[in-house]
């Protein structure tokens, strides 16, 4: 494992432990799939894959990212504050008088492209960037982050046809692919899979990564901006919810449950140790 | 000349827009009109048929008016309000994007297709999302004007159209559509406030009740969202006996609007609300034979004027 990989895990060991004290703070979050996503933030943004710029937030040449998943923000206003979008003050004040972080994500946070937090908008609006930087000729990506729970959503399947109609290749979803929604598994709910199957079904090319795999990530979606596909592209990313934390894995109450007292002590030690 | 259909009204100007500003887009979920087929012929690259999924077409339309387009879009009214309804708060009036929703259909316009058609809910649901503005043109000169306001609007804009032709109430060229409505008639007795073909309705009526001898005022509520309120109040204010008309729910529409205002202003003037009950209307007749049965026919006003001038007699 490269130096920078190791820096990357770090970053990721340091931004989940950075999510847990903030929804602790506030006593509200949604630790399970903040840390089911981290690394793929990680790797999206500290991985050279995102073309960004903190201090210039509108910046015409930058990537958008969407996060479909929005009730996921917490992990991502870590990292923007980190980058420098905002000041990392604000993240004390998350969901407190004061701040400009709420328990879902909008354009007034700078790095948010689109309010999300109802599930199963991000990939239409994801895509009609897509459409808008083509006729522009444009050469940014516009990136995706959704759930699998997610793609429960009817919307999720009249997105992914339009941009395979269309053929928006510089359109990249993401499904953080952690197997849980919120009472039950997806695969409960829904016949979720073949899951890459449907994807390609609808004029995509699909990739599946370990999404807790940060050079694997990245190796994937290094390559997007020089592949010669006219495809959209759409990474199943399979991950564990609330990884990062091995007795909190895997478990559905902290889809939005805080841990607090013993539980959140044994979490902190733990992400500790891999913060180097 | 002939009155224009409606639809090739708003269709038409738009492609005048269009025309002269390439960021205009149209999104239609396949759905067409006469109008748009020229639109389709001479800017095919900004025509997109997204098919029947009204929601990924308002989440598009977002993405593009995030990327500085103009977007329309268009379906019948149900489909493209109700259908997509969380699009719309959340992706346009929650991030307060220029598009123009035009809906095609309004009240019962699609008469025995039923209730998936009707456009009588449209006007409630639209009118409490924040930063939306509602148009709802009586004829082809508002029409027109409503498609230019829609486009220059920085926020969404519903826009709820008829089918076919009407007869002309607005001149184009003198009449200020900036101020939202128009007094049709002047009149002491009583005041209707009507829109779209129930002000045409509410025309006829008014001709029986002035030949039993009653001085009727009417007034055209082209945008219902935002009412200019200030301009409206000293109206209401000054009537004996205030009527609407809509061929909506009654329960979110104009005569809801209107009491609002009256609730709000201290305006103490007896209103009497004609339009559609608790109820579907799953009747498989005509238009005309509709508004029979929900108490919307110009034999419906004429009674109510009159039984109400009749109780509040002065």
């Amino acid at each position: 494992m490269s130096h920078k990989t190791n820096g990357l895990n770090n970053k990721a060991a340091w931004a989940r432990l950075k999510t847990l004290d903030m929804i602790h703070a506030a006593a509200k979050g949604h630790i399970g799939g903040c840390f089911s996503s981290m690394d793929i933030l990680v790797a999206l943004f500290y991985g050279a894959i995102l073309r960004f710029d903190a201090k210039d937030p509108s910046w015409s040449q930058r990537d958008r990212f969407i996060l479909s998943k929005g009730h996921a923000c917490e992990g991502l206003y870590v990292i923007l504050a980190d980058l420098g979008f905002f000041s990392p003050e604000y993240l004390d004040k998350y969901q407190r008088s004061g701040g400009i972080l709420g328990g879902h994500p909008d354009r007034s946070i700078p790095g948010i492209e689109a309010d999300t937090g109802a599930l199963g908008h991000g990939l239409g609006i994801g895509a009609g960037m897509a459409l808008a930087g083509r006729m522009d000729k444009k050469d940014f990506l516009t990136l995706v982050l959704m759930g699998d729970g997610e793609c429960c959503e009817g919307s999720v399947w009249e997105s992914a046809m339009f941009a395979g109609r269309h053929q928006l290749d510089h359109l990249v979803g993401i499904i953080d692919k952690n197997g849980l929604c919120v009472t039950d598994r997806v695969s409960d709910c829904m016949a979720i899979d073949p899951l890459a199957d449907k994807w390609k079904a609808c004029g995509w090319d699909v990739k599946v990564v370990n999404g807790h795999d940060i050079p694997g990530i990245m190796k994937v979606l290094s390559r997007v901006r020089s592949r010669k596909s006219t495809k959209p592209l759409m990474v199943i990313a399979r991950t564990v919810k609330c990884k990062g934390v091995s007795f909190m894995e895997n478990d559905l109450q902290w889809h939005h449950g805080v841990p607090k007292g013993d539980i959140l002590e044994r979490a902190r030690l733990e992400l500790s140790q891999g913060v180097k | 000349m002939k009155p224009q259909d409606i639809r090739d009204a708003f269709f038409e100007e738009m492609l005048l827009l269009a025309q002269k500003d390439p960021n205009v887009i149209f999104l239609t979920a396949d759905m067409g009109a006469f109008a748009l087929e020229h639109f389709k012929k001479e800017l095919p690259e900004r025509y997109i048929n997204m098919g029947v999924a009204e929601q990924n077409m308002i989440s598009v339309a977002a993405g593009l008016a995030l990327s500085g387009k103009k977007v329309f879009v268009h379906s019948i009214i149900p489909f493209v309000t109700a259908r997509c309804y969380e699009q719309i708060k959340i992706d346009l009036c929650c991030m307060k994007l220029p598009v123009v929703i035009v809906g095609i259909g309004a009240g019962l316009t699609y008469a025995g297709d039923g209730p998936t058609h009707h456009g009588i809910n449209d006007i409630a649901l639209m009118r409490s999302l924040p930063n939306m503005t509602i148009f709802s043109p009586s004829d082809a000169p508002s029409t027109r004007a409503a498609c230019r306001m829609a486009y220059r609007d920085h926020n969404p804009v519903y826009v709820r159209l008829e089918k076919g032709v009407l007869p002309e109430v607005y001149d184009e060229h003198h009449d200020d559509f900036a101020l939202g409505f128009k007094m049709l008639r002047e009149g002491r007795d009583v005041t209707i406030l009507s829109s779209s073909f129930m002000t045409h309705q509410a025309c006829a009526a008014a001709d029986i009740l002035q030949e039993r001898g009653f001085s009727v005022m009417i007034i055209d509520v082209l945008r219902l969202k935002p009412l200019n309120i200030d301009a409206v109040e000293p109206i209401l204010r000054n009537s004996r006996l205030l009527v609407t008309v809509e061929e909506h729910s009654l329960v979110g529409g104009l005569g809801s609007l209107i009491a609002e205002c009256l609730a709000d202003r201290d305006i103490a003037v007896p209103l009497r609300r004609l339009g559609i009950g608790d109820a579907h209307c799953f009747e498989p007749l005509s238009r005309g034979e509709l508004q029979a049965i929900y108490g919307l026919s110009v034999g419906d006003i004429v009674k109510v004027v009159e039984e109400a001038k009749t109780k509040f007699k002065e």
